[in-house]
């Protein structure tokens, strides 16, 4: 599974090469590999070898869709990026969009058709799933949550033709709850949409808004935008049980556990609901509905008082953020924050709900009950696996009670496994689909490809058994526009719709697309007995649990989401951004609560929950709420022939749903887990590698770290430069770690992933990894995430240790590295002190089959035994001068843009030529807050950072 | 000359030539075994040269560790044999007589595993002859800011001079093996060997001329290979690599390392084939006072480093020497390279322990260890914690590692063995001289006394 390189080597071959090797020759022959190649003879129109295209598309997740291109080498998806146009996307792309294109090629995809019998082909598995649904008691579905317009269409015409038919939407993240919420504050289910470019002070209340949220994407870039040090600069303040980026990125935080949280959004509005400025527009009797039954931890009312303080200053262009996973309580507490703030109408709008169904359809929890009364004749899951994903459910013995049973299914997992007829679902990069944005936008996803195996999509698939609709994906998809359309223009044909349609795919998203933004009206007197009794039943429960218990919290694995991705080796292979764990999760616990528990990282733990249980390795994440634990979703699946099998442990399988409150008990096993961690400690933030500084500081006195390093002394002879001047510029403010640069720089770079074991062993291959440091202390840090990658020295270390030439200057000012000429000494990396060189330890080119075809043609695959380090991008630098030449003209401002750069939600990353005085780069590079990472050393690194502001209360700042 | 002179002369001739006749049955299960692990270590070098350096401990941050520092521990006892060679020679310590053709072969073995280890490690070994200033196509040469083109030079130079000088110093004992030769065919490849030496008095004119010379070019040779091999580290940015002091420190610790496998080599060769009346226990006593010298210059050089460190005010260089060294990972190290270098040696003080030989060759075999320690205190320590906290690791030798140690020591010491079982391991002619010598100077000063 984690061995992703097996050595062969025969016996025969040993006994040769030991002989080669007695005579020790040394200089054995060269290890050439020959292959034919054959030349691209006949072209297919439109496509010229070399020359990448992209394409709009759109990545739709729990129904969500983030726009995106996609980029194509000779018919070949290769790389993810995001859709400047795109309201959802802006031009950048997270973690799971970047991942989402090696998806595509996964050597353990399912290919073409299995029924009971065997294989088959897909035709006889639709014509057999047709005939079952006509016959016996109805079908049920289970789907995942989804916004398609076609597909809503498509559903309506299956319920006519099946009578009876029940549709469940599925998805562990999923919920309803920000519906009922609204529900019971404005008597109807709303979408929130926040606009963080309008708002001053923000308090986020479990929601990890710039990474965990559908419009993150979004969020990140409106946010970054209020991030300038200066009088602008927004202050957010979080409450949240574990880490996450928007965390990172807060001014203030405080750990809390998920049952404290909502004391901590109960006492935030109590406290709005006793203030003259924000009394009047709350309902009466809030007060005494609020009165808590026991008073707040000082530490907690602290906060409570300074966040309300800042709040109400900021009147108008304050915002409360309630995570969609929070409690219903503590989003009606936002929502009449919100209200009280004066926020609807500007840092916050609501939209009517994106989701079809947006409760979830038919209940998936009755299910079990419907199979043992034998009234499901065919189950259908698309798309969806909740034998992982609901274990509570049980589902797996039940199965078999079903009239027959069939999955939809990307890859083999627990549920294709159960049913008795799987059909490959077709990748989004091969199918025709349209599904909205968080804030309601109409996307449309377009194939880039033939499908690689047989397979067909959940649209096309349910089309097929609705029977009224054309076969192909497109077609349908175009059927439901061309409706849209004439119903907005209230013509039954549109004359021009050809075009239309033609601008709206070639964009990505459609033409007046864009929800209409609502002005719903507060209705009280449903929502302050609501929240009594919400705010008295959960006190009721944490007194009955109580005891040695911890407060479990599920939370989205930022590197895995909810486990969909399972397969996906760069998401398996990712470091968790706080904890940087690879390939596995672990039950995440405070110093405190670790200390009180006598366990360190590293030490198994059982955790139980009721009749269920599971095994965990802990790890001690500073910062964390204490006596509480969190475990992240989305590993521990356990199919054997799977590269994710063994993989950490479910989450799920305690039986609890994520937002849920539960108690687990923790117990020690005295065993040890060996935890592939990529930073082992956690680092104290050090002056000669970042800094952190509060916004009064960094006003008042504005810092000098950026020392004229051009005039320390060096022993090099002066380098000759000519042109344009490559150099970076990344701001410690804007980044929260996402890791989102990291993906990008490996789909773009063709960097291999090594497998745990290797990780273990320190050799990971990324070219651009974030370093984690904490400042403050461990129970109330501050982290600071510096994206790490080759600084361009340009008295680089490595250079001069370097035997043969084999890592050089280029007159632009990049650290080139010639593979050719690599000999493998590794000196330059022993030398380079910020150790961001890469050695390929095996032959990882090789690796793994299929995946081959997603490579970067314009990267070089590197072999066996050569350095290798990010290069900025220099194949996306030479493929601008190139296309500059050719049009006798000189680089335009920002033609050149790096893999992590053009993907970073927030922007941190500016990148640019010195002699461009217009540049963002420059401009940022000139702030007081620009600092070299050890700049002591006199390597003069061409990548800067812009020291982290946080802009703290003044109180705080000065004690 | 005296006939009894001559009769004393040729029974000296006989004893020491007498072991390249006689193999005991010790000697064939030696072979063996040595021939097996040296066996392992091809197949080991061959698997590494199959799969990749992957198969090895090293990661990143520790792009070097057990290859280099078994690289320098074999150079560093290389050096003792020129030393001892050259050097003594040209301060005329003609106690050297009896040792230097055991320690001219030690260098010669130790200098052929040395030059393994830095080809093995390349990723791309096949193109190790890049280092080499050849007339390539392309025109490109080794980047000679790199010490490593240097190191490569070096240490060819060294093997190559070492090489000529032990071979010439064999010379006239090759012929002395070739005239008593029992056998027709012995005669004729030990015949080959001694180019034609007769003894003539023009051939040792132009031998001595021809030993002092190469000892004259072997002795800067002894200063510079170790003094380029410590610019692999000085000339790093690495904390604890970036020092000064390297050059004579290097220097030092191999001179040191070399007199302790000399003793370890030589106190059981002088008992397994009765050497007694050749090797006495002044020779030893001489050898064991050098490596006391020698361990101080060693322990001055730890203690200079400590200082230096702490008196730089660098963070780093302090956080390497004065947190890493003494509580990083693989710290044992540290504490078995002070133990073993700075403390263990301070027993030579006493004349009874020098002269106590199974003492003293425990005692020499500590201080292998202990140079070996050295080694990978400077190489895998200074690796394992440098300037990002933040991406630190540890180092874990994989089990390719330790056999190709272990497969070292085995290759080396097979090689040894057939140097113990087809030469003369005692320089004869240089020890009837110097016998003669001594005979004359006894007579002169007996006839000065009278």
């Amino acid at each position: 599974m984690t061995e992703l390189f097996e050595l062969h080597l025969r016996r025969r071959d040993l006994g040769r090469l030991v002989a080669a090797s007695v005579a020790l020759s040394g200089l054995a022959a060269c290890a050439e590999r020959r292959e034919k190649i054959y030349p691209y003879a006949r072209r297919p129109p439109g496509v010229v070898p070399g020359v990448a295209t992209h394409y709009a598309t759109s990545v739709v997740r729990d129904g969500f869709a983030v726009g995106v291109l996609a980029e194509s080498h000779e018919g070949r998806p290769t790389k993810i990026e995001g859709n400047p146009e795109h309201p959802a996307s802006l031009g950048a792309a997270g973690v799971f969009e970047q991942a989402s294109v090696l998806d595509l090629y996964d050597p353990a995809r399912v290919g073409g058709a299995r029924g009971p019998a065997g294989l088959t082909s897909r035709e006889a598995i639709e014509r057999d799933l047709a005939a079952a649904c006509a016959k016996g008691p109805p079908p049920w579905f289970v789907l995942e949550p989804s916004s398609s317009p076609s597909l809503e269409r498509v559903l309506a015409a299956l319920r006519r033709r099946l009578p009876g038919a029940r549709v469940s939407f599925h998805a562990p993240l999923a919920n309803a709850t920000r519906y009922a919420a609204s529900e019971l504050v404005y008597g109807r289910a709303l979408e929130p949409q926040y606009h963080f470019e309008q708002a001053s002070v923000v308090l986020a209340l479990g929601a990890d808004f710039l990474d965990g949220m559908p419009m993150s994407l979004r969020h990140a870039r409106d946010f970054a935008g209020r991030r300038e040090p200066g009088p602008a600069m927004s202050r957010v303040y979080a409450a949240e049980t574990s880490l996450t980026p928007t965390g990172t990125l807060a001014d203030h935080r405080l750990g809390v556990a998920p049952s404290e949280l909502e004391r901590v959004a109960a006492a935030v509005l109590a406290e709005l609901a006793t203030m003259s400025e924000t009394r009047v527009s709350l309902p009466d009797g809030l007060q005494a509905a609020l009165a808590p039954a026991a008073p707040l931890p000082e530490a907690h009312a602290a906060f409570v008082r300074s966040v309300v303080r800042a709040l109400v200053g900021a009147r108008g262009s304050a915002l409360v953020v309630a995570g969609p996973e929070t409690p219903k309580s503590v989003q009606v507490c936002a929502l009449l924050a919100n209200a009280a703030l004066d926020a609807p109408g500007r840092a916050l709008t609501f939209v009517r709900p994106v989701l079809l169904e947006p409760d979830g359809g038919a209940p998936l929890a009755e299910l079990p009950d419907a199979l043992r009364a034998g009234a499901v004749g065919a189950l259908v899951f698309a798309g969806t696996n909740p034998i992982y994903s609901a274990p509570e459910l049980e589902l797996g013995a039940l199965l078999g009670r079903a009239a027959s049973t069939w999955c939809l299914a990307h890859v083999e997992h627990e549920t294709a496994r159960a049913c008795g007829s799987v059909l490959a679902e077709s990748h989004y990069l091969e199918s025709w689909g349209d599904a909205r944005a968080g804030d309601g936008t109409l996307s449309f996803v377009q194939p880039l490809i033939e499908p690689l195996k047989p397979s067909v999509s959940v649209l096309e698939l349910l089309a097929g058994l609705a029977s009224d609709f054309p076969a192909s994906g497109h077609d349908i998809v175009r059927e439901t526009e061309h409706e849209r359309l004439a119903l907005g223009l209230g013509k039954p044909k549109i004359a021009d719709f050809e075009a239309a349609w033609e601008r709206e795919i070639q964009r990505g998203f459609a033409d007046r697309g864009a929800a209409p933004s609502l002005s719903p009206v507060l209705v009280a007197e449903r929502a302050v007995p609501a929240l009594a009794s919400a705010l008295a039943a959960s006190h009721a429960g944490s007194r009955a649990s109580g005891g040695q218990d911890l407060e479990l919290h599920l939370a989205r694995s930022p590197t895995l989401y909810d486990g969909r991705f399972s397969e996906n080796a760069w998401l398996l292979e990712l470091p968790h951004p706080l904890t940087k764990q690879s390939w596995g999760n672990a039950a995440l616990v405070s110093p405190r609560t670790a200390g009180a528990l006598g366990r360190r990282t590293g030490d198994v733990v059982e955790l139980r929950a009721g009749p269920r249980r599971l095994e965990a390795p802990l790890v001690v994440l500073p910062g964390h709420a204490d006596g509480a634990v969190t475990l992240e979703l989305g590993f521990g699946h356990a199919i054997s022939e799977n590269l994710s099998n063994g993989v950490g442990v479910n989450a799920l399988g305690l039986g609890v749903a994520p937002g849920a409150a539960a108690h687990v008990a923790v117990r020690a096993t005295g065993t040890k887990a060996e935890l592939a961690l990529t930073e082992e400690h956690w680092t104290l933030a050090d002056d000669e590698v970042v800094h952190e500084l509060t916004l009064r500081d960094y006003t008042q006195n504005p810092p000098h770290f950026a020392q004229n390093l051009a005039a320390q002394p060096t022993l090099l002879e002066p380098f000759e430069y000519a042109g344009t001047q490559w150099a970076m510029t990344i701001d410690l403010s804007r980044c929260s770690g996402c890791n989102a640069c990291v993906v990008a720089c490996q789909a773009e770079n063709n960097t291999p992933v090594v497998g745990k074991d290797l990780v273990r062993q320190s050799r990971e291959m990324y070219w651009l990894r974030i370093d984690r440091y904490l400042a403050g202390s461990a129970d109330e840090p501050r982290i600071v995430q510096q994206p790490m990658l080759c600084q361009h020295c340009e008295k680089a270390p490595c250079e001069y240790v370097c035997p043969v030439n084999a890592t050089v200057h280029s007159p632009d000012g990049l650290n080139e590295m010639v593979y050719n000429r690599c000999i493998g000494t590794r000196f330059c990396s022993n030398n380079c002190p910020y150790k961001v060189r890469r050695f390929n330890w095996f032959d990882f080119s090789e690796a793994r089959g299929a995946t081959v075809l997603q490579r970067n043609p314009d990267v070089t695959v590197r072999e066996r035994g050569v350095m290798e380090k990010c290069t900025y991008c220099v194949q996306r630098i030479r493929r601008a001068e190139i296309a500059a030449r050719r049009e006798r003209r000189g680089l335009r401002p920002g033609e050149v843009v790096t893999a992590c750069q053009q993907t970073c939600p927030t922007g941190a990353i500016a990148f640019g030529s010195l002699d461009d005085e217009s540049s963002e780069m420059l401009r940022r590079r000139r702030e007081a807050r620009t600092f070299a990472a050890l700049a002591d050393l006199g390597t003069r690194p061409r990548t800067r950072y812009l020291a982290k502001i946080r802009n703290a209360e003044h109180e705080e700042a000065g004690s | 000359m005296t006939a009894s002179a001559r009769e004393a002369d040729a029974a000296l001739t006989d004893q020491l030539v007498a072991t390249v006749w006689s193999g005991s049955r010790y000697f064939k299960l030696g072979f063996l075994l040595l021939g097996a692990g040296s066996l392992g270590f091809a197949a080991l070098i061959a698997y590494t040269f199959e799969v990749g350096i992957g198969l090895w401990g090293n990661n990143i941050p520790v792009a070097w560790a057990f290859a280099i520092v078994n690289f320098v521990f074999w150079i560093g006892i290389g050096h003792a044999g020129t030393f001892i060679s050259a050097i003594l020679y040209l301060l005329e310590q003609r106690w050297r007589a009896t040792v230097n053709r055991f320690s001219e072969a030690m260098t010669l073995f130790a200098v052929a595993q040395a030059l393994l280890f830095p080809v093995l490690h390349l990723g791309r070994p096949w193109f190790a002859y890049w280092l080499l200033p050849y007339p390539a196509r392309m025109h490109v040469w080794p980047q000679v800011k790199s010490p490593l083109p240097w190191d490569f030079a070096a240490i060819f130079t060294y093997g190559t001079v070492s090489l000529l000088f032990f071979y010439l110093g064999l010379l006239p004992d090759l012929a002395s093996t070739r005239d008593r030769a029992p056998e027709r065919w012995r005669r004729r490849i030990y015949g080959i060997f001694a180019l034609g030496w007769r003894g003539s008095e023009d051939a040792w004119r132009h031998y001595r001329l021809a030993y002092l010379l190469l000892a004259g070019l072997a002795t800067p040779l002894v200063i510079s290979v170790h003094s380029i091999v410590s610019a692999d580290f000085a000339v790093g940015l690495t904390p604890g690599w970036h020092s000064t002091i390297f050059p004579p420190f290097f220097v030092a610790g191999a001179i040191f390392s070399g007199f302790a496998m000399v003793l370890s080599l030589i106190i059981p060769a002088r008992k397994v084939f009765r050497l007694e009346n050749v090797i006495t226990p002044r020779h030893v006593d001489a050898c064991a006072k050098l490596l006391l010298v020698t361990g101080l210059c060693v322990a001055y050089g730890y203690a200079i480093e400590f200082f230096v460190a702490w008196y730089s005010g660098d963070e780093f260089e302090i956080e390497q020497f004065f947190v890493t060294r003494p509580t990083g990972p693989n710290s044992w190290a540290f504490y078995l390279m002070l133990c073993c270098n700075v403390v263990v040696p301070q027993l030579l003080w006493s004349r009874r322990l020098r002269t106590n030989l199974k003492l003293l060759w425990l005692l020499s075999l500590l201080i292998n260890v202990g140079m070996w320690c050295e080694r990978f205190v400077i190489v895998v320590l200074g690796l394992e914690r440098e300037y990002l906290r933040a991406d630190q690791a540890a180092y874990t030798p994989s089990w390719v590692d330790l056999g190709l140690l272990s497969g070292s020591v085995c290759f080396f010491l097979f090689l040894f063995l057939g140097f113990l079982r087809f030469l003369p391991i005692v320089a004869l002619s240089e020890v009837k001289e110097t016998r003669r010598h001594l005979a004359r100077a006894r007579a002169e000063g007996a006839a000065a006394g009278g």
